[in-house]
């Protein structure tokens, strides 16, 4: 019983990262967009679970927060907006299958390669790295790069502005 | 380890009764406490006979929850055709699972030492050792953080309930939930910021810790008497994420026929009504755990008393368990009640309205609570 509980770490890590797999797999197998986002938020959660499981509970709850309940809110809030008489997205393959394919292969064989070469994957604990530690370091070193992707953010939001005002006028 | 499993098996078992309890109760409490403010009887046809006798249990038409679910579970389940059936069918899921394990995080106790408990049966309290458990399902650094990271997943159950439903009520119902819910978390997150700063920490257990003080020698150390305004806000956005009156709009019966729930009927209707209800409880025992000092007494510890003027009453350690897993339910059970008291007072928004109160004045107003709070604490370093 005792070396069970001790191996039941390991047994969630491959069940999570299988279910994580499976989300990714069907977010590029299924064609309707709102299957595909949930197929992302699926592989989100699932994910956030693995770093749970590592004992980084705020990268998970991180995950969780930005990914799921921001980003994908505001992907889904779009999707439901969409004209579902608009069949465009079921037609299986894009124009672009052929170089997709051969970019998909190389892709997955500098994985496998890396993989390959790399066996041992450090993990840390709680005790290492718990949220006090993550605030020092993300406001002593890395404050800077928080930054400049905010302004890239206002940039984006100014730009797709600009691009909805462009149609508007093209459109009357 | 073995100790372990069972003693949060235990806390799972006890969370999961407390829920589910405090969910069918409170449909009973909103309609008597309807009844009590509007000078009505309310409900009181409800009962259960003890078998073979002709006692007839009322109890103030205490079991209508009860016969409430009952009758979801046995009603039809009738199936519109609807746009999507996969996410029609998993969208109430989405809404309820998320609501319950929030309540994974949440302090309902402090600490346990099965071994005192146990003084009693040697072979028992041997077994589980000198160990100390909080009384709390998960401890985790970043506590507060989980809280809202569920509470974000339960918006898209919402939206993609209103979304398969093919039906334009509830789209519009699921277009509301989606900018309320967004909105209103945002103000949410804002609030408890102030305490975050105060407390310096994440963690639930250390803030409930940190209240269980005296301030100026004869309040507690709430989180409401650092923080009242931030609470104020608090609760405001949280009954508007939890879209009841005077925020729901996104179910509104009389223009949008209960919004991105009306193609549901049975059971699945409701888990909606059933997750609206819990999340009552779950805002209760949040406001409770950051602003009303979770399960703490005034003047009490784990000891037992110690009243101002030095007198200390001693307690064994299963009486201080007893009275602070009662001082917790009866402190949710207060706050849910409170919040059924605005249902019934107050009327419905107009939806701009909702919006323009959460980005033009709770927004500014939190905003404005947390610069104050940032400048106390940085002066009193």
């Amino acid at each position: 019983m005792e070396a069970l509980l001790q191996e039941f770490d390991t047994l969630l890590l491959y069940v999570f990262a299988g279910l994580s797999l499976a989300g990714a797999i069907a977010m590029l197998v299924l064609q309707h967009p709102m299957r595909v986002a949930m197929a992302l938020v699926a592989t989100m959660i699932w994910l956030g679970a693995i770093y749970g499981l590592v004992g980084v509970h705020f990268i998970a709850a991180f995950q969780i927060l930005i990914y799921v309940s921001a980003v994908m809110v505001f992907i889904i809030y779009v999707i439901m907006l969409l004209d579902v008489r608009d069949m465009a997205y079921t037609r299986r393959y894009a124009g672009l299958l052929i170089p997709g394919a051969i970019a998909a292969v190389v892709f997955f064989g500098v994985l496998a390669a890396t993989l390959w070469r790399t066996v041992e994957v450090p993990l840390t604990t709680t005790a290492a790295f718990g949220i006090g530690q993550f605030a020092v370091d993300f406001l002593q070193q890395y404050w800077l790069q928080f930054e400049v992707t905010s302004v890239l953010l206002v940039a984006a939001v100014v730009a797709a502005i600009a691009v909805v005002k462009a149609g508007g006028k093209d459109h009357g | 380890m073995i100790q372990d499993l069972v003693v949060h098996l235990v806390y799972i078992g006890y969370a999961l009764t407390v829920l589910l309890l405090f969910g069918t109760v409170l449909t009973w409490v909103e309609r008597k406490q309807a009844a009590v403010m509007s000078d009505r009887i309310g409900a009181n046809r409800a009962y259960i006979r003890i078998p073979f006798t002709r006692v007839k249990l009322i109890w103030w038409g205490l079991f209508h929850g009860m016969a409430d679910g009952l009758k979801m579970i046995v009603k039809e389940d009738w199936k519109p055709a609807v746009y999507d059936k996969f996410a029609y069918a998993l969208a109430p899921w989405i809404v309820f699972t998320p609501i319950l394990l929030v309540f994974a995080v949440i302090p309902f106790g402090g600490a346990l030492e099965p071994a005192k408990l146990f003084a009693g049966i040697p072979a028992v309290a041997q077994w589980f050792g000198e160990k100390t458990y909080q009384m709390q399902i998960a401890q985790l650094d970043g506590g507060l953080l989980i809280v809202f990271a569920f509470g974000g997943i339960s918006v898209i159950g919402a939206m993609l309930a209103g979304w398969s439903s093919s039906n334009k009520y509830s789209m519009l119902g699921a277009l509301r939930a989606g900018g309320q819910m967004i909105s209103y978390e945002l103000v949410m997150g804002l609030t408890v910021l102030g305490l975050i700063l105060i407390y310096g920490t994440f963690d639930l257990t250390a803030i409930v810790q940190h209240q269980s003080g005296i301030l100026l020698g004869f309040l507690p150390a709430w989180g409401v008497f650092y923080q009242p305004f931030a609470a104020t806000l608090f609760m405001a956005a949280a009954i508007a994420e939890n879209k009841r009156i005077p925020f729901d709009l996104p179910e509104a019966e009389s223009e949008l026929i209960a919004g991105f729930y009306t193609e549901y009927s049975a059971m699945k209707m409701g888990l909606f009504m059933f997750a609206e209800f819990i999340e009552i409880a779950i805002i209760g025992a949040l406001f409770t755990t950051l602003f009303l000092g979770g399960y703490n007494l005034p003047y009490m510890s784990d000891a037992g008393f110690l009243l101002p003027g030095g007198h200390e009453i001693p307690l064994p350690h299963g009486v201080v368990v007893v009275i602070q897993l009662v001082t917790f339910l009866v402190k949710v059970l207060v706050m849910s009640s409170f919040q059924i008291l605005i249902r019934w007072s107050l009327p419905r928004f107009r939806y701009d309205q909702v919006l323009m109160f959460a980005w033009k004045f709770m927004l500014p107003l939190a905003l404005a609570n947390l610069t104050v709070t940032v400048v106390a604490v940085w002066l009193l370093q």
